[in-house]
């Protein structure tokens, strides 16, 4: 079942190419012709990263992001997310690599295969890092509605968390 | 988010003036650095996915995907122009298959392309809620650090995170449908808005 998983990758690149071939495609010219808008995407999105990754920096370093932790906890528990989410489920949105040194953390301090972990495991894969997202693809655009698609996407978040909360009791 | 950042930066920089100023300087540094590294991994990614996007495009497989998806795609995001309803469906059926490295590249170019059209506010919302609530179908990356750590049932995650991705999904989609109106490409609409905004125009520069 996992190799079957792991082999998907593989096996688009595979019949991409073998297909790419078949249709007379130069695959070589082809493949470094894509690979050469890679820097100018990366550098036009990089000032909207830096400034998203700065201020979680300084949230985190600031000591708000704890005292918002703080507050939210007895909020979470009654919800009915477990008090050993409470970290996960905040920085989830925010930062990519921060959420996976948390959800590490969980999945070592609880054992991998209890409720929390797979909550954790759940509630990580069903989501996305939506302030990251939201940096990336409107770099540069003016939306008013921007804001409001954040909000709307993090209420979906959380109302994801709680359902992931309640499925794991069952599933 | 003009107001959202400065606020939140400005209640950080305000606290930590008074636990440790010193460390201010080296927070944004080390923020900017670890962008940096993330901007370089970026790099690497996408230089992967763009290679083979392509070799997709040169040899018709994304028109194929562009053609299968673009029914649900168009009324999904309410918009008829073509380029960018082929970014979004190169962007949603990539996201599907939980390459969201690959996916990304394709929504930028469809956020750009969609910026140009009048009903830019609706389809850019739906595109990134779309996005952001995540669509994959398979957790894969999830499975491999599950197996990494000797899990006893690896695979047990799938189900769930599949019934919370839709979940999620759908309350976003509906959110958007509900909350940010739809304009129809119209004339007589699109003119009453262009008043209205000038006035507003001239309203805001009064009282600034």
């Amino acid at each position: 079942m996992t190799y079957l998983f792991a082999a998907i990758v593989p096996c688009i690149f595979l019949f991409s190419f073998l297909f790419a071939m078949h249709r007379k495609v130069k695959v070589y010219d082809s493949f470094t012709d894509g690979i050469k808008g890679a820097i100018p995407l990366v550098l036009s999105v990089f000032p909207y990263v830096a400034a998203v990754t700065m201020l979680s920096k300084l949230l985190d370093v600031s000591g708000v992001g704890n005292k918002l932790e703080q507050w939210l906890c007895p909020f979470f528990q009654f919800l009915g997310i477990p008090k050993e989410l409470a970290s996960l489920v905040l920085i989830k949105p925010l930062s990519g690599s921060g959420s996976i040194a948390v959800l590490t953390d969980v999945l070592e301090t609880y054992g991998i295969d209890s409720y929390v972990s797979r909550c954790a495991c759940v509630l990580y894969g069903a989501s996305e890092t939506v302030f990251y997202i939201g940096a990336v693809y409107f770099a540069g655009l003016k939306r008013k509605k921007l804001p409001l698609a954040i909000a709307i996407s993090l209420f979906a978040y959380l109302a994801a968390v709680l359902f992931c909360c309640l499925l794991c009791r069952f599933l | 988010m003009n107001t959202l950042f400065s606020v939140i930066f400005l209640i950080c920089t305000a606290l930590l003036l008074f636990v440790s100023p010193d460390a201010f300087l080296e927070t944004l540094l080390s923020g900017a650095s670890k962008a940096a590294t993330t901007c370089v991994s970026l790099i690497a990614t996408y230089a992967v996915w763009l290679g083979l996007m392509r070799v997709w495009e040169d040899s018709g497989v994304a028109r194929g995907i562009s053609r299968l998806l673009r029914p649900i795609t168009k009324k999904l995001l309410k918009t008829d122009e073509a380029a960018a309803l082929d970014a979004a469906c190169m962007n949603l059926s990539v996201n599907l298959l939980g390459i969201s490295g690959a996916a990304t590249p394709y929504g930028i170019k469809a956020a750009n392309l969609l910026d140009k059209t009048p009903n830019a506010e609706y389809s850019s919302a739906m595109l990134f809620v779309l996005n952001a609530t995540s669509l994959q179908l398979l957790p894969t990356s999830m499975i491999a650090v599950r197996v990494s750590m000797h899990s006893g049932a690896p695979t047990d995650i799938v189900l769930p995170t599949l019934i919370t991705t839709v979940f999620s999904t759908l309350l976003g989609a509906l959110l958007v449908r509900l909350f940010i109106p739809i304009k129809t490409p119209d004339l007589a609409q699109n003119t009453t808005q262009y008043f209205r905004r000038k006035i507003a125009k001239t309203r805001g520069a009064g009282t600034q």
